[in-house]
């Protein structure tokens, strides 16, 4: 039976270890130097595979979606759905994949590496909280560090899309300006802008969380990294779905 | 530059081996099985979810101007030709691209690599070849298995929780969705199989003993992400050569 009860030990854990998180991020001291050092590290390996990941998407979309259009005679609509699509969703899921696989791999490799190299245990016999020097910065870099590059892939996908719609697909320069601007509200925005400080929390959790349970050698520290990426990746997913649930039965 | 040089030398040499060497049975199997079933649970939860978000996500889209009785189309379309091979590839990718990454950087790290070029085996031949097929092989299939349960729970939220019509829904995906676009999809999941096991045995063939077992760690973070943006770009390309 333990193998039935396993995944709820681990949202159990998963859940307390968030709680963790919470109290010590809200109680001094902070390791402000710690949090911004790791947060430029965290910009400086995102921002290429973000930017080259997202930027595809939004040429896809205008490609497909013209076609879809197309069917209906709406060419001029094209540039609705391309800047919903990219500002509410893509965007924000996909910059938090990428911040995954290449920031969250290595946060849970480096407090693997700590816990596997007993850094760990040392910084709580010097009285230092693990928690607070090592998983906090963690988390609130990813927290803040995701939403900074949805901005710079927001700006990314629409250009690509701009690109695939008006030089190569023939929809009028005006009319993709005009329906951008018209139908697009701030709102759109801010919930792409909150999402990816959800997924972001998400990612610094998971890594956190998988870097700190590691046991054992060089294999396990491998194995939490990947554990990471695939499993945020579905947490993202799942949350993403939560969170268009609510909005759609909140009307936005 | 010069890695882009090395890894177009290896993608060549890789590509003879692989062409020339067909693996033995029970290799390939035995890499296929672990590449393909071992990532179908992973799969599964991602695909229902996406699946889902796709049609709560374009209902929201589409009300805006009224066009909501067109979401099978747009579930279908958007689903079977970009969505559900992109994901597949970028998620099954990592994990499969991880574990190759892994278990080629460990051996080159512990010098078994160089043990079996010593005994006049072709490392390209025994240890690169059987995982490109092995890749190869499983994803177009795991790529096929994610739109059967994409468009299944694309339905499941357009008639189960937004209250549409479920045959109006399935007629669309019947009408719009051709089997062309079900065999591109599985088309791009084989180029996608193909680069993301190169990509991660180049990676994983790149790390030397003297990185110790931290050259693990950076090869398969490296065959992630780089595998991820390649299909995400070479998804581009396709899409433009065949759409466009």
């Amino acid at each position: 039976m333990t193998w039935l009860l396993q995944p709820f030990a681990t949202i159990g854990a998963i859940a307390a270890f968030f709680g963790d998180v919470v109290r010590t991020a809200a109680t001094s001291p902070r390791y402000f130097a710690e949090t911004i050092r790791i947060m430029w590290i965290l910009v400086g390996r995102c921002i290429i595979p973000v930017g080259l990941a997202v930027a595809p998407v939004g040429a896809v979309i205008s490609l497909q979606g013209l076609e879809l259009f197309r069917m209906f005679g709406l060419e001029r609509m094209l540039s609705s759905l391309l800047g919903t699509a990219i500002f509410r969703e893509y965007s924000p899921a996909l910059a938090s994949v990428m911040v995954a696989a290449q920031a969250g791999s290595s946060i849970a490799a480096r407090i693997g590496t700590m816990r596997v190299r007993g850094q760990i245990d040392a910084l709580a016999v010097m009285s230092v909280d693990p928690m607070r020097y090592v998983v906090v910065p963690g988390v609130i870099a990813c927290a803040i560090v995701t939403p900074l590059l949805n901005v710079i892939t927001n700006i990314l996908g629409v250009a690509s899309g701009w690109v695939f719609a008006v030089p190569l697909g023939g929809v009028d320069h005006g009319a993709f300006m005009e329906h951008l601007t018209a139908q697009i509200t701030p709102a759109d925005l801010w919930i792409g802008m909150g999402k990816c400080v959800l997924f972001g929390t998400s990612v610094g959790l998971l890594a956190g969380y998988l870097g700190m349970k590691v046991k054992g050698g060089a294999e396990a520290v491998g194995q939490a990294a990947n554990d990471t990426v695939t499993q945020t990746i579905v947490l993202i997913l799942f949350v993403d779905y939560i969170v268009s649930m609510v909005l759609l039965g909140a009307g936005l | 530059m010069r890695v882009a040089l090395e890894f177009l030398r290896f993608a060549q040499r890789a590509l003879v081996a692989q062409l020339t060497h067909f693996p033995p049975m029970d290799a390939l199997v035995r890499q296929t099985y672990q590449a393909g079933v071992g990532s179908i649970a992973l799969l599964t939860m991602l695909t229902v979810f996406a699946g889902l978000n796709l049609s709560v996500q374009s209902y929201a889209t589409f009300e805006r101007f009224g066009g909501q009785d067109f979401l099978g189309m747009f579930a279908g379309i958007g689903g079977v030709r970009e969505l559900y091979p992109v994901m597949a590839a970028v998620v099954c990718g990592a994990r499969i691209g991880a574990s190759l990454a892994a278990s080629l950087s460990n051996m080159k790290i512990s010098e078994q690599v160089e043990a079996l070029e010593v005994m006049s085996i072709d490392p390209m031949r025994h240890l690169v070849a059987p995982r490109l097929w092995a890749v190869t092989i499983a994803l177009p299939l795991l790529c096929g298995y994610a739109d059967v349960i994409g468009i299944g729970a694309s339905y499941a939220g357009a008639v189960w929780q937004l209250g549409l019509d479920g045959g109006t829904f399935m007629s669309q995906i019947r009408q719009f969705v051709r089997l062309q676009d079900l065999l591109v999809g599985v088309m791009k999941g084989l180029v996608f199989g193909w680069i993301v096991a190169l990509i991660a045995c180049f990676h994983g063939y790149r790390a030397a003993k003297r990185d110790g077992a931290e050259g693990v760690g950076v090869a398969t973070n490296r065959a992630i992400v780089h595998g991820a943006v390649v299909c995400i770009v070479l998804n581009l390309v396709m899409s433009w050569a065949l759409y466009g």
